[in-house]
């Protein structure tokens, strides 16, 4: 008489557990998701760029995130609906730091995404990206929806130009091929339908020429999406990328000469020290190999060159080196600039 | 250290039933169906009077009830599909896995080396290592050493840096082994048995290429558990440069294989990487890994091992493993196998297809011994053969004739032609002799003879009784070199009694179409009275100034007509430029030309100026079975020569001008192509690059008349 008793239980789990589940189905939140979805046509459709890509819907009454791209550089956007609705989209302003903007159609009652209701998420977790892909979607076609999972939380700063792309900052990396022309400006879910992040434009990581395939979490945009809304914000990009100190430090300051630089990517063997120079102070020795520079990898000479212009003359530089054939090893010095060694340049 | 076990039987069982892409649960499972993978949607009603068959009635009545009102629930549940709490522990599962082997992948990076390595332009970001070892080895892709780095570094998931010693490369698995100095012992992760894997079990890629303390992770399942010759297992996660070098880890973060580019085809370290996040992927199997290790740690090389036979049949899948030609100094030769031996078994495991050979013999390496079975006629007998590395570049012995095209009642080859003071002309042998018998066993055609011919070496001596006036003559020839030169007279006709026709209608030019493309194509069908004799083939790809056809065709009527060979030229559809799917375009004109025209396939030639050379050489390389000459003037040869096969000749003629932008490339890829043993007839068109002449043409047409000797 056991198992009935079992049975029953399971069966109230059952009945309790089904509308829970049932609200999260996946081809449920998809559905509904689509519909705040939105396609944008503007400019471009020349030159192999393409004149259309995504928003997402975040207001009731016709508010339209969506990227920051030259499909927006006209006075004529077009906004259509998953129904087939198409709205004349005025541009309301944009961040270009974030490469967002924000778009507003003449409508009311709209299916809309909160953004005060993303959440965040970590790798493993799995998503789905709502966009319109090459334009597939026309007219009252429903945008397109991939499945995939977050394979890194990652942040676009780290290197100068590994990635051509105004925004620094965190970004879930997906491992689907979710980042296609037109997909930009789309919605990444969690496969329970929470809103997670903004697709990104098209971008190529130039340190392996694989494509990117990412989305900016909502929580970096949501503080800029409102300013925007408030009241037409359009903060000025202000250069983001270091710029380069009036007096920085050079190999001639230090007092290294590279071995000659004949390859493409010669790796930056010293080939000589000055006497005297900081290089000589810190204990810089003929064929020591220059590895990495305040902990940054230096991959070549002329990247060790182009990377002490960015370090002000009264910085430190930090470098490791590697030394010896057979037992490498690595060691650490710290070279300082000293008022007479930029007398002393030869 | 090993990582500890991550409530592993949780894992495992999550893997047996996430599996189904709709919800359906492992406890339903073992009282419903035994297949396991039936939705709750149409097991609900039955599975529970299975339970109850020996219950008291009223226990039924009550389960009817329960299993009805269980049933509805179950229905709703499986038509809202995805379970929110299965996802749940799916992606619990997943990061699970990954922070289990976590410790174990470990970031490269690289200084110095190649920008670019031919087409391939090569990555300077950071790559992913698999720790094998605590004392500091570590297994990566050699995709990502392909540049030729200067330095490498291991960065350690605690952050620090390591110099890394490159210890070895496995050249079959595109495996490499590297060596840091460890201050403590490293995180070595679990293997999972071979013996567990199953297609459609989940499958997870991890790299360590962007920044931030976990790895990246694609998520995917098995979908193949033996790819690429047996090396490889296959996935669909996304495999890309972001985890080329890591692991593919099961649901319970168990190493399954090393993330690397493969193609069952290309053998370099790029082979396979143009497939990159497009749904399929290979991870090299971790225990054959673990199995080259200790060879690997010892500093060694590993290569594929090789045999030096080639298989008779086009299709590996359906032809089976019987020798058609041993290499000279091979293995296969000096353990006495012989054209016509089937291998049957190798190292205890039958063998039936070329397929299934290939992949037994790809799980050995160079130096390794191999236990053959090999049936001859009616005898099986066992031969232990120790596998190399490399094959001496093979050289086709010349007998110093060209054979008679018409086909003998009785067999044998007619001799055509005898090269003066060649091996043939130096063993007596003369104009109209018909060899009809070589060591004992019956000739049946020229194809035949030189197939034959292909397994003896320059300088090998061989038994042929030639037939001269009805008497038997038995002579020993001693093999030479293909020469390179062209013949020094004018050749007599390759046939009895014809001369090229000279009445109307024979002679034409035709269009030419391929269904599936859209290019237009011409060919020049020359004069002939007798249709049915094989013709040469001789497929001109224009270069970057396009095709006129008929300006074409009023250069080389003559020799076509003379030299008896079609002219078959099509166009490519931007007339600038060939485009790589129009490859496929060339082969299907010729096999086109195949069924519909008695074509001889000892005479198939490719030829082109400049870009239309290049194109040529491109043909060839994926059409061994057919192409037998190529032509080139002023054409940039390749850096990368295609060993020269036994079975498979290829001539060169190359015209080449003094001052042309590819003169430098051409001298080096000449001396190459020689190296390898192919014989290339050399024409010098002076300083400035030109046309050929009306007797540069007649040469050409001259080596394509000759390339059926033998």
């Amino acid at each position: 008489m056991k198992e009935p008793y079992f049975l029953a239980l399971f069966l109230l789990l059952a009945t309790v557990a089904c509308p829970l589940l049932g609200a999260d189905a996946l081809p449920d939140v998809i559905e509904e998701a689509q519909t705040r979805i939105v396609k944008i046509y503007g400019a471009g459709g020349f030159r192999g760029l393409q004149a259309y890509q995504s928003g997402m819907l975040i207001s009731p009454d016709g508010h339209v995130l969506t990227v920051f791209s030259y499909v927006l550089d006209t006075d004529y956007v077009t906004a259509v609906t998953h129904d087939g609705r198409r709205f004349d989209a005025k541009f309301l302003g944009a961040d270009p730091r974030l490469e967002i903007a924000l778009l507003k159609i003449d409508a009311t009652d709209l299916p809309h995404f909160k953004l005060s209701e993303a959440v965040e998420a970590s790798a493993g977790t799995r998503v789905v990206a709502l966009s319109n892909l090459f334009g597939v979607a026309v007219g009252n076609e429903a945008a397109s929806a991939q499945r995939g999972t977050i394979a890194a939380q990652t942040s676009l700063q780290a290197r100068r130009g590994q990635f051509e792309t105004a925004y620094r900052g965190p970004v879930y990396v997906l491992d689907a091929t979710t980042n296609n022309p037109g997909a930009a400006g789309g919605a990444l879910l969690t496969v329970r339908g929470q809103l997670l992040g903004i697709l990104g434009k098209e971008l190529r990581n130039a340190q392996n020429h694989t494509w990117l395939n990412y989305a900016l979490p909502i929580a970096e945009i949501e503080a800029s999406v409102a300013q925007i809304e408030a009241g037409a914000f359009t903060p000025a990009l202000d250069k983001v990328d270091a710029t380069k100190p009036e007096l920085a430090y050079s190999l001639e300051l230090l007092g290294i000469r590279l071995v000659p630089d004949v390859l493409d990517r010669t790796p930056p063997f010293v080939e000589s020290v000055r006497e005297g120079s900081p290089a000589a102070r810190a204990g810089i020795r003929p064929d020591d190999l220059v590895l990495l520079l305040n902990d940054q990898l230096i991959q070549s000479c002329a990247a060790l060159r182009e990377e002490l212009e960015y370090i002000d003359i009264d910085g430190e530089v930090q470098l490791t080196l590697l030394r010896g054939d057979d037992v490498p090893e690595l060691s650490e010095v710290v070279l300082k600039a000293a008022p007479e060694d930029s007398v002393n340049l030869p | 250290m090993k990582i500890p076990i991550v409530q592993p039987t949780v894992y495992r069982g999550l893997s047996q039933f996430s599996r189904h892409p709709r919800g359906c649960s492992r406890w339903i499972n073992r009282n419903g169906r035994e297949n396991g993978t039936v939705p709750f949607v149409s097991s609900g009603g039955s599975i529970l009077r299975h339970q109850a068959v020996n219950r008291h009635v009223l226990q039924r009545v009550f389960l009817a009830l329960v299993a009805s009102f269980l049933s509805t629930a179950l229905l709703s549940t499986a038509l809202t599909g995805y379970g929110a709490e299965l996802a749940q522990l799916e992606e619990e599962a997943f990061r699970a896995a990954a922070a289990r082997v976590a410790p174990a992948v470990v970031r490269i990076e690289t200084l110095g080396g190649l920008e670019r390595v031919g087409r391939v332009l090569a990555g300077t970001g950071p790559t992913t290592g698999l720790v094998v070892g605590e004392d500091g080895y570590i297994v990566s892709s050699a995709f990502n050493f392909f540049h030729r780095p200067a330095s490498i570094l291991v960065r350690l998931t605690d952050g620090t840096r390591k110099p890394a010693q490159l210890v070895a490369t496995d050249h079959s698995r595109m495996i490499v082994l590297l060596k840091i100095e460890v201050d403590e012992p490293l995180a070595v992760p679990e293997f999972a048995p071979r013996e567990e894997l199953r297609v459609g079990q989940w499958a997870l890629a991890l790299g360590r290429v962007f920044d931030g303390d976990a790895p990246n992770v694609a998520v995917g399942i098995v979908s193949a558990g033996n790819r690429v010759w047996g090396k490889a297992v296959q996935t669909d996660a996304a495999v890309s440069p972001n985890n080329y070098g890591g692991p593919l880890v099961d649901i319970a973060g168990r190493v399954i294989g090393v993330v690397a580019p493969l193609s069952p085809q290309g053998d370099d370290e790029v082979a396979g990487h143009e497939w990159y996040d497009s749904g399929i992927g290979f991870a090299v199997h971790g225990d054959q890994i673990l199995r080259a290790l200790p060879r690997l740690k010892a500093g060694e090389d590993l290569h594929p091992g090789l045999l030096g036979v080639n298989l008779r049949g086009a299709n590996p899948a359906i032809s089976d493993a019987v020798v058609a030609n041993c290499h000279p100094n091979s293995p296969a030769q000096k353990g006495g196998l012989k054209s016509g031996d089937r291998i049957v078994e190798i190292n205890g495991r039958p063998v039936g297809r070329v397929a299934e050979l290939k992949e037994e013999l790809a799980q050995f390496y160079a130096g390794e011994t191999v236990r053959l079975v090999v049936a001859r006629d009616d005898e099986r007998f066992e031969r232990a053969l120790e596998l190399v590395a490399k094959l001496p570049p093979y050289e086709h012995p010349f007998l110093g004739i060209l054979p008679m095209r018409d086909p003998l009642p009785d067999g044998g080859v007619a001799v055509r032609y005898v090269y003066p003071e060649g091996p043939a002309a130096r063993a007596g042998i003369q104009r109209g002799d018909v060899l009809a018998g070589r060591e004992g066993q019956a000739i049946k055609d020229a194809s035949e003879l030189r197939d034959e011919l292909a397994q003896y070496e320059p300088n090998g001596d061989v038994g042929l009784s030639a037939v001269r006036d009805g008497k038997t003559l038995d002579v020993t020839v001693k093999l030479g070199r293909l020469p390179e030169d062209l013949p020094p007279d004018e050749l007599p006709p390759a046939h009895a009694g014809t001369q090229p026709a000279q009445g109307p209608g024979a002679g034409s030019s035709i269009s030419v179409k391929v269904p599936e493309f859209p290019n237009d194509a011409w060919a020049y069908l020359p004069r002939t009275d007798r249709p049915e004799l094989p013709r040469g083939l001789v497929v001109w790809l224009h270069d970057a100034e396009g095709l006129e056809w008929d300006a074409l065709l009023a250069q080389w009527k003559q020799e076509c007509d003379r030299g008896q060979w079609i002219l078959l030229a099509p166009k490519a559809v931007d007339p600038r430029r060939w485009d790589r799917i129009e490859l496929s375009l060339v082969r299907k004109l010729i096999d086109q030309m195949s069924n519909e025209y008695v074509i001889d396939p000892a005479r198939i030639v490719l030829a082109g100026r400049d870009a239309g050379g290049a194109m040529a050489l491109l043909v060839a390389s994926q059409n061994r079975d057919v192409v037998r000459g190529i032509g080139l003037i002023d054409a940039p040869l390749p850096g990368r020569i295609a060993p020269n096969e036994p079975l498979q000749r290829l001539a060169f003629f190359i015209a080449r001008s003094e001052k042309s932008r590819h003169a430098a490339a051409m001298a080096t890829g000449v001396q190459q192509l020689r190296e390898a043993k192919y014989p290339v007839t050399m024409k010098s068109l002076g300083d400035d690059s030109r046309p050929l002449t009306a007797e540069e043409r007649a040469e050409f047409s001259r080596w394509v008349d000759a390339l059926d000797r033998m």
